[in-house]
């Protein structure tokens, strides 16, 4: 064999090892055969398979052959465990109390559109409160107080000046 | 005749994660004894090794019988 354990081997040692920590107690004598007998195998791909099978064996017999492992329990446990994470979604829904979000406003993207205007200066431009596009003469008029009331997001701005 | 788990695997075809099973189950049923032989050469560990016992053996006998029985009756009918 050689000196450095090629990465095949390697996890085939850990597939026994695995194998053999799912064994434990009386037939453990099963679990050490299973693993000492990867040391006999020279091809690694081979190895790796015999010791993947081992791991199924060590599953197969610590779920079915032993009673304190049987598969009973295991199913138990996932039905309580399903259960109980079914209870913690409905708490957590009813915890939410309806929240739902908001409706978004049907927004008219005509209406606040100037077409002097540069599309990257446009897409800038959005009320703060409502997030509308705001009409860009604006900032021609910076002294004038912008209706961020958002009453009437359809109608045009009223004190902005006509450019043409 | 002692038999190893891997030259079994080869033999039969099964793989080890059916062949194990199998054993632990013949060795339940008092079918199959098994004991640890020490190694050829040093640096390798102790196998386990295999073989029927005499009731094992009885059973198997039985069980080729009636497979050749049942293989016959094929072929007449």
């Amino acid at each position: 064999m050689n000196a450095a354990p090629s990465r095949s081997r390697r996890l085939a040692l850990t597939l026994a090892r695995h194998a053999a920590w799912m064994l434990p107690s009386a037939p453990s004598s099963w679990a050490q055969a299973m693993r000492h007998e990867l040391d006999y195998i020279a091809d690694d791909s081979a190895a790796l398979r015999w010791a993947f099978g081992c791991m199924l064996a060590s599953y197969k017999a610590r779920l079915t052959h032993w009673p304190r492992f049987s598969p009973r329990p295991a199913w138990r446990h996932v039905a309580t465990s399903g259960a109980l994470m079914l209870l913690i979604g409905l708490a957590l829904q009813e915890r939410a109390g309806g929240q739902t979000e908001p409706p978004r406003p049907d927004f008219d993207e005509t209406t606040c559109d100037l077409p002097d205007w540069s599309p990257e200066l446009r897409a800038r431009l959005r009320c703060s409160t409502c997030g509308a596009k705001i009409a860009a003469d604006f900032i021609d008029h910076p002294a004038q107080k912008l209706d961020t009331s958002c009453t009437d997001r359809t109608s045009p701005i009223p004190f902005l000046p006509k450019r043409r | 005749m002692w038999r190893h788990g891997y030259d079994l695997s080869k033999e039969t075809g099964l793989k080890s994660g059916t062949l194990y099973p199998s054993l632990m189950r013949l060795s339940e049923q008092g079918l199959l004894e098994s004991r640890w032989q020490e190694p050829e050469r040093s640096g390798l560990p102790p196998r386990h090794v295999y073989r029927l016992t005499a009731t094992g053996l009885a059973l198997a006998r039985e069980q080729e019988l009636e497979a050749v029985a049942a293989e016959r009756a094929g072929v007449l009918a």
